[in-house]
């Protein structure tokens, strides 16, 4: 048996669990309110940001500025939902696939105008370093991003079920206008939704950034795989999207060691066209 | 009323959009005196350091060229252009965003806008296809001194013009490299690993060591093509390590560069040494993995070490320094030489007259010690109109400094070899 | 939009002749490549319209047809020596086979889904064309220096010829689009995207028209494909399959207008000139403030102004026609709708056909595919 191959599963996990993160931030926003959130990639890089920013400025370590990040992003996102995308709920279809493409190039370009397009990398985060457990090579930050990533989603979940609030936010995405018959503000609960997807892809943010390097555009990639992972998971479906982004860390992985590294993102996308025509509401969509 | 009201609305807003680009073009259009270059960079996108690395590089070219220096270099002892009555040169920046649409577009702009007489840039190899297909169309020369594509002089161009080595030479240089190893260090070396990334300069580079691997007789066990801003790379280093080469031989951009090594580190990857281009000489990858960019080796044009056997290049860095307040770069170096090619054929023209540039660009014979490289000089080869003197070096990081180890005649330091495994390291 | 008014058709004679007139009043080569630029992406927003606009598929990968275009026609040029003209219909062709071979599983995706499926196949294509070694993989394409000619079609010393031919190929979209929204195709069209629920009762084939939108599209795409291929002389992965022009396509449509015919014209030149100016004016200081203006701009329109220009104007006429609406029918008019979902209705004036019916907008119920 191929020693290397336990190392690819394991590290499919790593960064399978931190695609699960991402992507349910996007997939909450998109089950409330229908709305594609294009943008989500920026509000990864904008995590990202705010913890270099905390570590060069303020010497504070990414573990730490988790709750800032959370936060920030929280209040851009309902921000950006007031402001912006509220307007945009009651057009065409077309206009709120738009709008958020608008939001990214915007918050992209800003990073660039503010922070010029170089690259940062956060040099000596307090987890750093590699347990050597037999033939696997376990990065500490992966592995801490990876760990952070399950506790917040499995959180996430919680909050949704059992909490008052929660529970209004899945009713929503349920069914909107018995939301709103049952006295639901879902105005309220959109931008609520809108401010959470972006804090839990902000904390995503704050993981990476322990150990991958910080630039306006890395946003994009990330964006667009976390996207095939919603839809692959079922637009709406938290556990979808959970389930969805481990196995594209183990499809992005397993098919770059076995079949091409080069191909190996369009391998991503296959399966998930291939998914979407066999099943086109996702593994868990409803 | 609304009918009237919405066709004038029609016939306004026409007129307006089809002014517009008039508008935007008119504020361009002005008489010169000084003798105008084109000089395009991505100066916003990704690429906006490079970008800005290079211009500063011909910038500072340009102001030796139009000041009184006393500096062993093409021109700097008088001012200006003498043989043109002391003519200055003038850039126009032009900003190509890294994309090869915009390449055409604004080479095309600063030749029939702006007069410029002359082209340099652009870096990006695929960018300088097409602002130097531009130029030849508009029969204008063009001058390249920081795009290592070896296509870019395989076109059959009369009026491109290349300085700097290409990647079929620095490719050529690592394997004469592990020859001398063998040579002199004594240190064999059997199999090879490539890996590059694949956009086309990657690839250029992969077929080019594919090649030269088989001339050579070396084993290439791994030959991995990859994705430059990958969110993850350890499918690929999982592959390295199974086929456990001797060397790994690496051509990425800077973001890649810095990924593979936290891999590299992270599984434990240790080639006997690593030979690498481009990213790993970026100004941003030394401060971004530290001392875990110790031993690499790099293809290099420039180092600030060559100072040790020509002084000329403490002294230009010292001016450079002075002005922007950082070393020179590899990529502000290269882009330092193509002003002083064009302003000294220019000068021995004697006219901005394209066709006797061309025809004294031909004629070109700087001495070597005249260029901050270690180069014979630059001469063009008739056929393909490259540098026939235009060498590379390597050099290595040791103590999170590079440092010229090869050729070993002109090196400032020994070169580590094999180098130390990760876990031996600090 | 259906049959044009008078009023409509001398409006537009009258740009065309300012058009055609536009090189000799301005001179030079680069206000020339802005235009040529605008009439690129015109082209190519209205041959999205037609899929996007007109039936509702919103496709955010028309880069991957472009591409096919362009390499198809360069691949046979700098290979076999075909005929530009030729590889034009070749690629045009293939890029409507490519497009027949996605559409017909995605012919059931919707909104939402097919946009991200969309982009998934575009960029499965761009990957793939990136390592393909027999079209150069990522080192591109390098077409021929060649005598100018229109046979050849390349031209060096002057950049008129180009104008003059996209301008061709542009008036040609225009007609084709024409063509498809009055044609019954176009009517069923509309059927299917106002209410795909009603359209399948009253049983209308949804896969034939849909692919055939698809194929149309593409086919006008992989057309501007081959004249960029042409133009620049090269073309690699990253000038041609990337998800920005798919983007700028999609952007140039909506601002304008999606659903009506001129809206992509009107929008391209809007924003194309935007784009360049900005980089020249703004550009080398280095700091993207253009396309910090460009993403606020989309924001705006999306946000307040979702009809894009065209649908700003047609309200101007149709409040103004609407008081003389003596007119053909009893046709509910554009502003009226809540849940009158007629087939036969795509109402009196122009801004109606960008206006989704309730059940597409914002968060209502299950979302059906």
């Amino acid at each position: 048996m191929d020693s290397g191959v336990l190392q690819q599963l394991v590290n499919s996990l790593l960064i399978g669990s931190v695609y699960s993160l991402v992507a349910i931030g996007l997939t909450l926003i998109w089950g409330v309110m229908n709305i594609i959130n294009f943008a989500h990639g920026e509000f990864l890089m904008l995590g990202m940001f705010i913890a270099f920013w905390f570590y060069t400025l303020l010497h504070l370590d990414p573990l730490f500025s988790i709750p800032i990040c959370a936060a920030v992003l929280f209040i851009l996102g309902a921000a950006i939902y007031r402001f912006i995308v509220s307007k945009v709920m009651s057009g065409p279809l077309l206009a709120q696939l738009v709008v958020t493409f608008g939001v990214s190039i915007f918050l992209a370009n800003l990073a660039v105008m503010l922070w010029t397009p170089d690259f940062r990398l956060i040099e000596k985060p307090l987890l750093s370093g590699t347990w050597s457990l037999g033939a696997v090579q376990l990065s500490i930050p992966k592995f801490a991003a990876s760990l952070g990533s399950v506790l917040v989603s499995a959180g996430i979940l919680l909050f949704l079920k059992k909490t008052k609030t929660g529970k209004a936010i899945l009713a929503v995405e349920m069914n909107r206008e018995s939301a709103l018959l049952m006295g639901i503000n879902t105005e309220r609960i959109n931008a609520l939704s809108f401010g959470v997807g972006a804090a839990l892809v902000g904390i995503a943010g704050a993981f990476l950034s322990m150990y991958y390097y910080i630039y306006p555009q890395v946003g994009g990639l990330f964006g667009l795989i976390s996207f095939c992972i919603v839809a692959l998971g079922g637009f709406g479906s938290i556990e979808g999207a959970f389930l969805a982004g481990i196995l594209i860390g183990f499809v992005q992985t397993l098919g770059g060691y076995y079949f091409d590294p080069a191909y190996k993102y369009a391998i991503v996308f296959l399966v998930y066209l291939i998914t979407v025509w066999i099943r086109p509401q996702g593994l868990l969509g409803w | 009323m609304g009918n009237v009201t919405r066709r004038r609305f029609l016939i306004g807003g026409s007129a307006l959009a089809v002014s517009m680009p008039w508008l935007v073009s008119e504020t361009f259009a002005a008489p010169t005196k000084t003798i105008k270059i084109g000089g395009l960079y991505p100066l916003t996108g990704n690429l906006a350091s490079t970008g800005l690395d290079c211009k500063r590089g011909a910038e500072m070219a340009v102001e030796i060229i139009n000041g009184k220096y006393d500096l062993n270099l093409p021109l700097a002892k008088t001012e200006g252009l003498p043989n043109l009555g002391g003519a200055k040169i003038e850039v126009v920046w032009a900003d190509t965003k890294g994309e090869p649409k915009n390449g055409q577009a604004e080479a095309e702009r600063v030749v029939t806008q702006d007069g410029v007489v002359g082209v340099i840039g652009a870096y990006q190899s695929a960018v300088t296809k097409t602002a130097s297909q531009a130029t030849e169309r508009l029969r204008i020369p063009y001058v390249c001194s920081d795009s290592s594509s070896p296509t870019l002089t395989e076109r059959g161009l009369k009026y491109f013009f290349r300085v700097s080595p290409h990647d079929g030479i620095f490719a050529h240089d690592q394997f004469n490299f592990l020859k001398d190893l063998e040579k002199v260090k004594k240190q064999k070396v059997q199999t090879l690993g490539l890996l590059y990334e694949n956009t086309e300069f990657g690839s250029n580079v992969g077929k080019q060591e594919n090649k030269y691997a088989q001339e050579y007789g070396y084993q290439v066990v791994a030959d991995i093509s990859y994705t430059a801003n990958a969110t993850d790379v350890t499918s690929e280093v999982g592959r390295l390590t199974k086929a456990n080469p001797d060397v790994l031989m690496h051509a990425s951009y800077i973001t890649d560069a810095i990924l593979f090594t936290k891999t590299f580190k992270e599984m434990g990857f240790n080639p006997k040494g690593m030979l690498t281009m481009a990213g790993y000489i970026e100004p941003g990858y030394l401060p971004a993995v530290k001392a875990d960019g110790d031993y690499v080796i790099v293809r290099s044009t420039f180092a600030l070490d060559l100072a040790k056997s020509k002084p000329l290049v403490a002294k230009v860095n010292e001016l450079f320094k002075k002005k922007y307040g950082v070393d020179m770069s590899e990529n502000a170096a290269r882009s330092f030489t193509a002003p002083f090619v064009f302003a000294d054929a220019i000068n021995r023209a004697r006219t901005t007259e394209p066709e006797a540039v061309v025809k004294a660009l031909h004629e070109t014979n700087i001495p070597g010690d005249q260029v901050i490289y270690p180069w014979k000089g630059v001469r063009f080869d008739p056929q393909f109109n490259q540098n026939i003197y235009a060498t590379g070096t390597l050099v290595q990081v040791q103590n999170q400094q590079y440092a010229t180890v090869w050729p070993f005649e002109a090196a400032a330091k020994d070169v580590v070899w094999p180098f130390p495994a990760w876990k031996s390291r600090k | 939009m259906r049959t044009l008014t008078r009023r409509q058709i001398s409006v537009f004679a009258l740009v065309l002749i300012l058009l055609i007139l536009y090189p000799w009043f301005v001179r030079g080569s680069f206000p020339l490549h802005i235009m040529i630029m605008v009439f690129l992406f015109a082209m190519m927003g209205v041959a999205w319209n037609i899929m996007g606009g007109y039936a509702g598929m919103f496709s955010f990968g028309q880069a991957a047809f472009f591409g096919i275009g362009a390499y198809t026609s360069s691949y046979l040029l700098t290979t076999y020596h075909v005929s530009p003209w030729i590889g034009l219909l070749a690629g045009g062709v293939l890029a409507a086979l490519a497009a027949a071979v996605i559409g017909i599983p995605c012919s059931n995706l919707r909104g939402h889904y097919f946009a991200i499926a969309s982009i998934a196949f575009a960029e499965i294509v761009r990957i793939h064309f990136n390592n393909w070694k027999l079209v150069g993989a990522a080192e591109g394409l390098t077409l021929p220096i060649l005598k100018q000619s229109f046979r050849n079609f390349e031209f060096h010393s002057s950049k008129l010829p180009y104008y003059y031919i996209l301008l061709g190929f542009l008036i040609f979209s225009l007609l084709v689009c024409s063509w498809v929204s009055t044609s019954r195709m176009g009517f069923y069209f509309r059927a299917i995207k106002e209410s795909h629920d009603l359209a399948k009762v009253v049983g209308i084939n949804f896969v034939r028209y849909r692919l055939a939108a698809i194929m149309i599209s593409a086919f006008l795409t992989a057309m501007a494909g081959t004249f960029y291929a042409q133009y620049i002389l090269y073309l690699d992965p990253d000038s041609v399959l990337v998800l920005a022009i798919s983007v700028q396509v999609v952007l140039v449509a909506m601002l304008g207008g999606a659903g009506s015919i001129m809206g992509p014209v009107i929008g391209a030149a809007i924003l194309l000139p935007i784009s360049e100016g900005t980089r020249v004016w703004l550009g080398y200081k280095g700091t993207g403030i253009d396309m910090i203006v460009y993403g606020t701009l989309i924001m705006l329109i999306s946000a307040y102004h979702p009809q894009g220009v065209w649908g700003l104007l047609s309200r101007i006429e149709g409040r103004a026609s609407s008081a003389a609406a003596a007119g053909a029918s009893a046709r509910p008019t554009a502003d009226a709708h809540a849940g009158e979902q007629s087939i036969a209705g795509a109402g009196a004036g122009s801004g109606d056909a960008t206006q989704a019916p309730p059940v597409e907008g914002g968060g209502a119920g299950r979302k059906k595919l």
